[in-house]
């Protein structure tokens, strides 16, 4: 019977133990990040609680029965936390995940930065959601992209995230001018500028007059299809088939006009282009 | 994909210092290479990646600096040296893990990670090429110490959402997060 009490003991101590690890420690099944919780202990004396986060490490004392206060600021960054009791040489844990809290900002690519106007799908807008702590928020959210030129009329679309991202092409408008991209999410908003500038010449035309030094080739004002003014700088190219064979000079556009003083005696036809647009054609005739 | 040091040959048996030079080098390397964990291995899947598709080149770098990012991440959370996450690390990444490792030394914590390899797959691609978001399945065993105490030990399988962006000539991680599932 003596040989069997220290047995029965150290039996009894070792199940008391296993039993003691065996007790999971309790955690909520969600927990929002910068949320305060609490974890159950049971038991007595003191222990000490870990706390492995993303972004933190906890180490303090506890009171084996009473809850462990896990304040805000320990559970700020989203992600997977390991809670760890250690008492008397035996350590419990249990990890859970901290999900990212309520949008709270929105990280905006808009690219590029200036743009041809009525380019299908010229213009990309990317948004990663974020919470107030940087954390992803991988919950879909209806994010409001919207694109306007002072004066022109806006364009929009609402865009649903998913895992943390909302994207999407636009045109870009039919004015030039500097637009204001803005993307919206619950009260939250990023504004990007985008500069839109004049497409190609349309319809380029010109008139020829001859003068004592030659002929005076002049354009109308030149304008992009949608009417917007071309920017100053942009090549002409006056093209003169005459019976000296072909000339050709490159001018700028300048305060919306091109010309250019072609030396050419006798008849000939002019013709103008701007990149690919062709333009119309003017006969003229020969200096008398 | 494993880093490796490129060979140093020297052909011929008359440059000495080459030979002493390239002796030099084989050790600094070594020494380097038994202080830092060798980068982990990293399988990578495009199949899934929209709306842009992926140059052959990103391709190869991507998992390459995901691997070196999270080799410097284990050795700057087991030695507590936040110097180290300068290069693979950026934004809010490289924040919280400074966060954590400057917690640890508060605390006198360190956290081992050794890193059985990453399934990383390509997720978005942004149509301008300027970010990437991966989702990666890492199969990790993480060890908890205090002091010299193991406090924690365990294998898992953990999921992570990343966010990459390009720097001059790499990858750089700029969101790194645990997520319960994808």
């Amino acid at each position: 019977m003596q040989r069997l009490l220290p047995a029965a003991c150290l039996a009894f101590c070792w199940m008391a133990a296993l039993s003691l690890a065996a007790q999971d420690l309790q955690v909520p099944a969600t927990v929002r990040a910068g949320s305060a919780f609490t974890i159950p202990t049971s038991g007595s004396g003191s222990a000490t609680f870990y706390l492995i986060g993303p972004a933190s490490r906890t180490k303090r004392q506890v009171q084996m029965g009473q809850e462990i206060q896990v304040k805000p600021q320990e559970v700020r960054s989203a992600g997977r936390y390991l809670a760890i009791v250690r008492s008397g040489g035996t350590n419990r844990s249990v990890s859970f995940y901290v999900l990212a809290a309520a949008p709270a900002s929105l990280s905006f690519l808009a690219h590029p930065s200036r743009i041809p106007v009525a380019q299908r799908g010229g213009i990309i807008g990317v948004t990663f959601v974020f919470d107030k702590w940087h954390n992803l928020v991988r919950q879909p959210e209806n994010v409001d992209f919207r694109l306007a030129v002072n004066g022109g009329p806006p364009a929009s679309q609402t865009v649903r995230s998913r895992d943390g991202v909302a994207w999407l092409r636009m045109n870009s408008g039919s004015k030039a001018g500097n637009a204001k991209f803005v993307a919206t999410l619950r009260g939250i908003e990023e504004t990007r500028v985008i500069q839109q500038v004049a497409a190609d010449p349309c319809h380029l035309q010109i008139k020829a007059e001859r003068n004592a030094k030659g002929v005076l080739v002049e354009t109308a004002p030149v304008r992009d299809c949608s009417g917007n003014p071309v920017s100053d700088g942009t090549v002409v190219t006056f093209t003169a088939n005459g019976a000296g064979g072909l000339s050709t000079v490159d001018v700028p556009i300048k305060k919306d006009i091109a010309q250019a003083e072609l030396k050419i005696p006798g008849p000939a036809t002019i013709s103008v282009a701007s990149g690919v647009v062709m333009g119309n054609e003017v006969k003229v005739g020969g200096q008398q | 994909m494993k880093q490796s040091t490129g060979p140093c040959v020297v052909q011929g048996g008359s440059d000495t210092r080459l030979r002493v030079i390239c002796a030099l080098a084989a050790v600094l390397a070594f020494s380097l290479g038994s202080f830092a964990a060798s980068a982990p291995s990293v399988q990578f899947d495009t199949s899934h990646i929209g709306p842009r598709q992926m140059e052959e080149i990103t391709g190869r770098n991507i998992p390459r600096d995901w691997g070196r990012a999270w080799q410097t991440m284990a050795v700057a959370l087991d030695h507590n040296r936040p110097d180290l996450l300068g290069r693979y690390f950026t934004g809010f990444a490289q924040q919280k893990l400074k966060a954590a490792i400057a917690a640890q030394q508060r605390s006198g914590l360190r956290t081992r990670y050794i890193d059985h390899g990453h399934k990383l797959a390509a997720y978005f691609y942004s149509p301008d090429g300027s970010a990437i978001e991966l989702h990666d399945n890492a199969d990790l065993e993480i060890q908890v110490l205090d002091g010299n105490d193991l406090v924690h030990s365990e294998r898992v399988t953990l999921h992570y959402i990343g966010l990459m962006t390009p720097a001059a000539d790499h990858w750089e991680v700029r969101l790194l997060q645990s997520v319960p599932s994808f």
